[in-house]
Parts: C-alpha cells; sequence; structure tokens
C-alpha cells in the first residue's frame, strides 16, 4: 500500500482529528445515548411490571369472588359469634348475664367473678381475649344444676367449662354447693 | 520526443497538498460520524417515546385497575381472617367438654341406697382428658357391694360415651353408723373413686349460633 508521506504538521493534525473522534464517541456514549438507552430500559421494565400487576390482578379479583361466595357461610357464622359479646368490658356484662340464666334455671343466687384475663394461644385468636371464670352457686338441687348447666353450655358457645365442684350443703343434704370455673372467649373491643 | 515543461509545480504541489490535509479530512470524517450517530440517536429517542407513549397507557390501565385489585386483595385478607378465626372458634366449640350430659350420666348410676357427698371435677389442657372425684355413701346389708354396684354402673355408663373410661375406688371404708333405708337399719361404707376417660366420642351438643338446633338436653 502507498501511504502518502506526512509531514509533522499534518501528523499534529491527524492526532488531533483522532482525539475529537474519541472526544465526540465519549460524549455520544455518555450523555447522550447511555441515558437514553437507561431510560428506554426503565419503561420496558415498568411496562412489564405493570403488565404483570395488570394480569394477576384479574386472577386476584376472582379469588376474592370466589372466597367470598366461599367466606359466606363462615362470615354469617362469626358475625353470629362476635355478637355474642356486647360492647363494654366484659366484667360489665359477663356477671349479670350468668345471673340471668341461673335465674330462668330457678337458681336464685349465682355469683360470677373475673379470675383472670389472658391472650388465647391460638395465632388466629390473636384479636380475641380469654376470660377466665368462678362461678359460685351457694345452694341448688342436683336436678336444676343440670338443667342450668345444659342451658349454659347451649346458650353460651364460647364458654367452657374447666372445672366442676360439687358439694353438700351442711345440715341440708338435698342441696349442694356449686363452683364452675369458666373460660369464655371475647373479641377484643 | 516532446518536452513538457511544467511552470507551476510548486502551485499544484501546494493545492494537492490543501486536497489531502488531514485535518480537513479529520473533520470531514468526524461530521460523517456526527452524522451517522445523530441519525442513531433520533432513532433510538424516536423508539424509547414509543415505549414511553406504551408505558402510559400501561399506567392508565392500571390505574383503572389498582383501586379494584386493592379492595379485592384487602377483602380476600379479610375474609381470609375471618374463615380461618372463625375455624379456629368453632374448633374451640366442637372440642369442649360437655359437662350436662356427664352430670345426667351420673345422676343415673346413683341407687336409691346410695348418696353422693362430693363430685370434683376438671379438663385437662392437652388432650382434653376429664378426671372426677366422686366420694359418697352406699347403705345396704354389704354396702361395699352397693358402692361397687355404683361403680360398675358409672363403668358401663360412662364407656357408653367417652373413651379410655377408668373408674377406680381410692377410698372404702365401713361407716360406724347405720342409717334407715325403706325402715330398715343397714351399715354404710363411704367411698371415693377417682374416675379418668377422654374426649366426647359421642355427643356433639352444643350449637354455634346460626348452625344448628339445641342438642345439649340433661334430664
Amino acid at each position: 500500500m502507498n501511504l502518502p508521506k506526512l509531514n509533522s504538521d499534518q501528523i499534529k493534525k491527524l492526532a488531533l482529528s483522532v482525539m475529537g473522534f474519541v472526544f465526540l464517541l465519549y460524549v455520544y456514549f455518555t450523555f447522550f445515548l447511555g441515558p437514553l438507552n437507561k431510560s428506554h430500559q426503565a419503561a420496558e421494565a415498568a411496562i412489564a411490571d405493570r403488565q404483570h400487576k395488570i394480569d394477576t390482578s384479574k386472577g386476584e379479583m376472582s379469588t376474592a369472588a370466589n372466597l367470598e361466595r366461599q367466606a359466606r357461610d363462615a362470615t354469617g357464622r362469626f358475625g353470629a359469634l362476635k355478637a355474642l359479646s356486647p360492647e363494654g368490658a366484659p366484667i360489665a356484662w359477663f356477671p349479670p348475664r350468668i345471673k340471668s340464666l341461673f335465674a330462668d334455671q330457678k337458681i336464685d343466687k349465682a355469683v360470677a367473678r373475673l379470675e383472670s384475663a389472658t391472650s388465647p394461644k391460638e395465632a388466629e385468636l390473636a384479636g380475641w381475649t380469654k376470660y377466665n371464670w368462678l362461678i359460685e352457686l351457694p345452694q341448688t338441687d342436683y336436678a336444676s344444676l343440670g338443667q342450668a348447666v345444659a342451658a349454659l353450655e347451649n346458650t353460651e358457645p364460647l364458654l367452657c367449662i374447666t372445672k366442676l365442684s360439687i358439694h353438700l350443703v351442711p345440715d341440708q343434704p338435698q342441696f349442694q354447693q356449686i363452683a364452675i370455673a369458666a373460660s369464655t372467649v371475647v373479641e377484643k373491643r | 520526443m516532446a518536452l513538457h515543461l511544467n511552470l507551476l509545480h510548486e502551485e499544484i504541489l501546494e493545492q494537492r497538498q490543501r486536497h489531502r490535509d488531514p485535518l480537513k479530512i479529520g473533520i470531514l470524517l468526524l461530521a460523517g460520524c456526527g452524522v451517522l450517530l445523530f441519525l442513531y440517536y433520533g432513532w433510538n429517542v424516536y423508539q424509547t417515546l414509543q415505549v414511553k407513549a406504551q408505558l402510559s397507557a400501561v399506567e392508565r390501565d392500571w390505574a383503572k385497575v389498582e383501586p379494584k385489585v386493592t379492595e379485592a386483595q384487602k377483602r380476600a385478607a379479610e375474609l381470609t381472617n375471618i374463615i380461618n378465626t372463625t375455624r379456629v372458634l368453632d374448633s374451640y366449640i366442637d372440642n369442649r367438654f360437655l359437662w350436662a350430659p356427664l352430670l345426667e350420666k351420673i345422676s343415673r348410676c346413683v341407687a336409691p341406697n346410695a348418696q353422693l357427698t362430693a363430685i370434683e371435677g376438671g379438663v385437662q389442657d392437652d388432650d382434653k382428658g376429664v378426671t372426677l372425684t366422686i366420694q359418697g355413701v352406699a347403705a345396704a346389708h354389704e354396702p361395699r357391694s352397693a358402692a361397687e354396684d355404683f361403680r360398675e354402673m358409672l363403668l358401663e355408663q360412662l364407656g357408653q360415651t367417652y373413651r379410655e373410661v377408668k373408674v377406680e375406688f381410692k377410698a372404702l371404708d365401713d361407716a360406724e353408723t347405720v342409717t334407715k333405708v325403706d325402715g330398715a337399719a343397714m351399715p354404710m361404707a363411704h367411698y371415693t373413686i377417682a374416675v379418668s376417660f377422654k374426649g366426647n366420642s359421642a355427643p356433639k351438643p352444643t350449637p354455634a349460633p346460626g348452625r344448628s338446633k339445641r342438642k345439649n338436653e340433661s334430664s
């Protein structure tokens, strides 16, 4: 190849041209094409993300609709269980309710005392509190007690009798003294 | 042979050198590359703008759907929580030990010549086992036999409903006093019976609200 012979001035100019070209490429890729490509890629990623969300949202909405149908029974039952506990502190309404229940069973004297309140062990019942009560019936007969306990267990499904103590009343063997330890779960309000 | 004389040699040389000036050529090359790069950049800008327009359209779609999706997710979480809580509450209700049927069974076992003086019972936390201590007196010609009859009857009655039933005497002592049964004086025996059993194998009496009607009825 027959290259033209360059003098020193021409070599300087050629070097200057090469430097200019390199600088042009640097500026182009660093300040123009690079940010533009980044912006392009970010937009594409955002589109993919939104599209994925839109696609999954259809599934989520249908899942929620299915769940709504499936949960109808549970929702109704949950509402009924919640309705068993009136507003206010349980110590305010539980003892009168117990007294009234036993009075309906012809047991006039019934005293319910709050022993303790704890959180249930089950994680699902995080919004509920377990109350431990001591119910004392100073004088009743065995048959009335049986009926009253049946009524108590039927009308208070969230009440669980944990201990039962029956003793004769001294000098009146036809009557018994009763102590019932029971626990209830009540929704926190 | 003709003789050619070039009297403009220096001027022609100068002109040729101007034509192949490296700086000029470099500037031309640079300008050419610049134009190409600019065109390429323009094409990229066009594509990016198109993608951004597409992104705007997708975001508009998402903005329409998002409130419904958020609402659906919230509702689904709420329903799942309700279902789980209801299941645990149902389990709590179903796994309760019911005392009324037990009291009824005990009452069936007490013969006219026997009397119970105390019953102490409790439900164990772990496996829902139930323990009972029953104290009483029996009066008969053979008061120990009367107490044994009560124990056997209790074992039979409880065995019909509960699992792993154990009914054992903890104490059985003759009393020094006598009592009258149907006008006849009978010796008495004091007894203490320990009872243990597990679970409700038969009755599922207590209805959760809105589920079923009452089944737990003590006689």
